[in-house]
């Protein structure tokens, strides 16, 4: 029973990761698991001290967990079944044995809990470092993703020549574009450390570190249903060997109820059946002294309030390490280009929780997560990679799946006034510019007719029209010069608003993005340029001092 | 031939005996019913009542399309626009020709094009997928992986030696091209020759390696589509190949066997950059006309004119 529920929450989570991509219909909320992520939501609040509509979401798992206990972790947190099911995959039914000064290590996830909230007080957001649902988002997005695009694809070719000898066309043509992360590495090793841990004591991770199940265990004990032990136990310890969370003490009949994730695995194993839970009223005391509830007996969470000035000084520790560093007073003007409808650089890192939701679901594969381009606190922060591949005119669904909004979900008018940056002609390293060269495919990709050509020297030359650029980045991603580009986005001219219309600063701006079939007259007056960089031959050949009509390239 | 019987003239003499060469020629049993051959069909109308008569009076789709044949049918779709920007063959002249395959007894007829843009917004936004969704046996399909492409010898080839082709279209026997009238800012035109640069995978070397004019050529003497029908319903005649642009509307459709010939009319359809030109001055039609590809010259060719 708790497998299917486990195994059919795995299967939601990795069915919503799926359909996180274009072209996502505008009632599904594909992001839905992060949204009702409690954490993430707390300390995004805090952390950017505003509400955020989608992430009340999350209430709904504190009022579930409020009645029925911390059943999230043990049956729908999907990093909870990858632990189980990997940890059943590699070692079987591994002997449990708690690890020695077990007390200490289950204390450490409430100090880390504390830690982020005090961080996130701070301003600083850093739950995403170890809230398990961004984690697990962010290895489905950079590793789990683009390593199974590989697969089918190889599958795909394995049985191409079956398919097409069968006629099935379709598949027979099948084939879907690799995508490719930065932080690939980072993002697998982490994971990896954290199923590895599960061969120490299971559910390592959950037991000893999980923020949001340290979270959550502070508002279970509350729920109706509690393990409770009768008389017919024969203390044989079973129970406390087969619980996976180590909720049962050294007496099997005291429950840690903070621990315990409802699993009744200890009911199962029980050869007197003499664990029952049954629903009960009676909330045990907040302290740390034992406490009898209709027959059980329980204890709650062991937290000292030295613990917890030492997790708040460990959390602004950690706040003022992330934050004072020159990257803060820098922010913007590094070369750092954020998807279009982000909030002002500073809001964006507070409310952003490194899921990776925008950079999955990203058509184009622009949006790559960052390593230290802004330092700890912008660690998986998406930005584009203009050089690797543009912003899509007709997308905008990274800010439909963004469970914070960090970035903002545009209706594409919206998103297509969200100014990114602006194009910038390095003329030392254009063809046109440093070789008098005949290029002109940046102004042909341009969308918005944002580059024009004026005559200067006798050559036809571009120029980039600031006020019609947003940034979408095909003119630096086609540039056809290797290596970097002649034409780069920078963030100058950004817009980023927190709220209210993109169309209207715009138009306050005066800035317009509009497909506008311009003028390539120019083509017509192309005799003005030498193919090939040959010496130009004085000024006659200034277009206005033409008198025969000149033709466009290709006419004769 | 007012003198026909009496005293036959040279000329008279001539005509007839050109036109009895002609329908020898043309005398094929399968369209032996056709009551006289055109070089080209030139329809005006919608796009798809415009394309339908196009292949009726050219002889019938079943003049190129026989009973369990593939077929393969080349649309612009390089570019995620709506058919009203012009960049793309519209979708209803590849359904109709789509459909019109199918009726004749086609086994499968896959739509095939190596989209410049992403694939799946290109499908989805030129239309082309979803006009053909509905009949049956038709794949609308944009092949952006190398695999997907074989290699050919260009033995006629002046610069190209070898070029790598879409698989599909060389494993199939019927290759009909349906090409959209616009301007190209290196070719002048992009009709029928140039579109078939849709087919190949490295275009990029036809831009910055070779003389683009000549390579076209170079490709038009491995590929020959047994029909053209280039869809000038709309006319991109600035900003293309991608736009957008100023689009005209010529609502025609033009239709033959002969691609330098469909597109030197094309080119006659629409001003190009606000000038009237000719096919012979296009520099790449002219080429494929010297090299024997075809005929250029529109005086020389039977055309029929009609209307939907």
């Amino acid at each position: 029973m708790r497998i299917f529920v486990q195994a059919s929450s795995l299967l939601l989570f990795t069915a919503l990761f799926y359909l996180a991509t274009y072209k996502l219909p505008d009632w599904l909320p594909a992001d839905v698991y992060l949204r009702l992520d409690p954490l993430l939501g707390l300390t995004a609040i805090l952390a950017g001290k505003e509400i955020i509509g989608r992430t009340l979401w999350s209430l709904m798992i504190v009022g579930t967990t409020l009645v029925i206990g911390r059943f999230f972790c043990g049956y729908v947190c999907p990093m909870g079944v990858v632990i189980d099911f990997s940890h059943s995959l590699i070692w079987g039914r591994q002997k449990i044995s708690p690890l020695k000064n077990e007390t200490i290590f289950r204390k450490t996830k409430y100090f880390l809990l504390f830690a982020f909230l005090i961080a996130a007080l701070a301003g600083i957001s850093l739950s995403y470092f170890m809230d398990p649902l961004p984690l697990l988002t962010r290895f489905y997005t950079f590793v789990l993703y683009p390593l199974a695009i590989t697969l089918i694809n190889f599958f795909l070719d394995l049985m191409r020549p079956i398919f097409h000898a069968l006629g099935w066309i379709g598949l027979s043509h099948r084939h879907y574009s690799q995508p490719v992360y930065y932080m690939a590495i980072v993002t697998f090793l982490i994971l990896a450390a954290i199923i590895t841990l599960s061969r120490l004591t299971p559910r390592f991770w959950c037991r000893y570190l999980c923020p949001l199940g340290a979270l959550l265990s502070f508002i279970s004990p509350l729920g109706l249903w509690k393990r409770r032990v009768s008389q017919e136990c024969n203390e044989c310890l079973k129970c406390q060997k087969a619980c996976p969370m180590g909720a049962v003490e050294e007496n099997p009949k005291r429950t840690h109820l903070a621990e315990c994730i409802q699993c009744r695995t200890c009911a199962e194993v029980c050869p007197q059946e003499a664990i029952t839970f049954p629903a009960s009223f009676a909330a045990t005391k907040a302290s740390g002294h034992p406490t009898s509830a209709k027959g059980g007996e329980y204890s709650a969470i062991d937290f000292s309030r030295r613990g917890f000035f030492y997790s708040a000084a460990g959390g602004l520790t950690l706040a003022f390490l992330a934050d004072r560093t020159p990257f803060t007073p820098l922010k913007g003007r590094y070369q750092l280009i954020r998807p279009p409808g982000a909030l002002p650089e500073t809001d964006f890192l507070q409310t952003c929780i490194r899921c990776g939701e925008c950079m999955k679901s990203c058509i184009t594969n622009t949006l790559q997560p960052c390593f230290w381009e802004s330092g700890l606190a912008g660690f998986w922060t998406p930005k584009m990679d203009l050089r690797f591949a543009p912003c899509e005119q007709n997308c905008n669904v990274c800010g439909k799946v963004c469970p914070t909004q960090a970035i903002r979900s545009l209706p594409l008018e919206e998103k297509t006034n969200a100014k990114v940056g602006t194009a910038v002609l390095r003329k030392e390293m254009c063809l046109v510019w440093a070789q008098d060269k005949l290029c002109l495919i940046c102004d042909e990709i341009c969308p918005y007719n944002a580059i024009v050509f004026r005559t200067v020297e006798g050559y036809r030359r571009p120029f980039v029209i600031a006020s019609r650029c947003n940034g979408c980045g095909f003119c630096e991603q086609r540039c056809p010069i290797q290596g970097d580009s002649a034409i780069i986005v920078v963030p100058s001219g950004e817009i980023r608003l927190k709220e209210g219309s993109y169309i209207k600063e715009a138009q306050k701006l005066q800035l317009e993005f509009k497909p506008d079939p311009g003028d390539d007259k120019f083509i017509l007056e192309e005799s003005g340029f030498k193919v090939n960089g040959g010496k130009k031959e004085g000024e006659k050949i200034l277009p206005q001092e033409k008198t025969l009509a000149p033709k466009p390239k290709g006419f004769l | 031939m007012k003198n026909f019987g009496r005293k036959i003239t040279r000329r008279d003499f001539l005509k007839s005996a050109a036109m009895g060469t002609a329908l020898t020629l043309a005398g094929r049993p399968v369209f032996s019913n056709a009551k006289e051959e055109y070089d080209l069909v030139v329809i005006s109308g919608d796009p798809a009542a415009a394309t339908r008569k196009a292949l009726e009076v050219i002889g019938g789709i079943s003049r190129f399309v026989k009973k369990g044949q593939r077929v393969v049918l080349k649309p612009n779709m390089s570019f995620p626009k709506s058919p009203e920007v012009g960049c793309n063959t519209h979708p209803l002249v590849v359904a109709t020709v789509a459909q019109a395959c199918m009726e004749a007894g086609a086994q499968q007829v896959l739509v095939l094009d190596n989209t410049l843009n992403n694939p799946e917004l290109c499908l989805e936004r030129s239309g082309i997928r979803n006009a053909c969704q509905s009949i049956k046996g038709v794949y609308v399909i944009a092949v952006k992986d190398r695999k997907f492409f074989r290699e050919i010898k260009v033995p006629q080839g002046k610069i190209l030696e070898s070029v790598e082709v879409i698989k599909e279209t060389l494993d199939t026997p019927v290759l009909i091209s349906l090409p959209v009238a616009k301007s190209h800012s290196a070719t002048g035109v992009s009709l029928g020759l140039k579109g078939l640069m849709g087919l190949i995978w490295d275009r990029e070397s036809f831009h910055s390696k070779y003389n683009i004019n000549q390579a076209i050529a170079d490709l038009a003497t491995v590929i020959k589509p047994q029909l053209t029908l280039l869809d000038a319903t709309r006319a991109l005649v600035t900003g293309g190949p991608g736009g957008p642009g100023e689009v005209q509307k010529p609502n025609l459709v033009i239709a033959g066997m002969d691609p330098v010939a469909v597109d030197s009319y094309g080119v006659t359809v629409a001003p190009w950059y606000g000038q009237n030109f000719k096919g012979r001055q296009v520099e790449h039609l002219l080429v494929a006309h010297q090299r024997g590809l075809g005929k250029i010259d529109l005086d020389q060719l039977r055309i029929f004119k009609g209307k939907t």
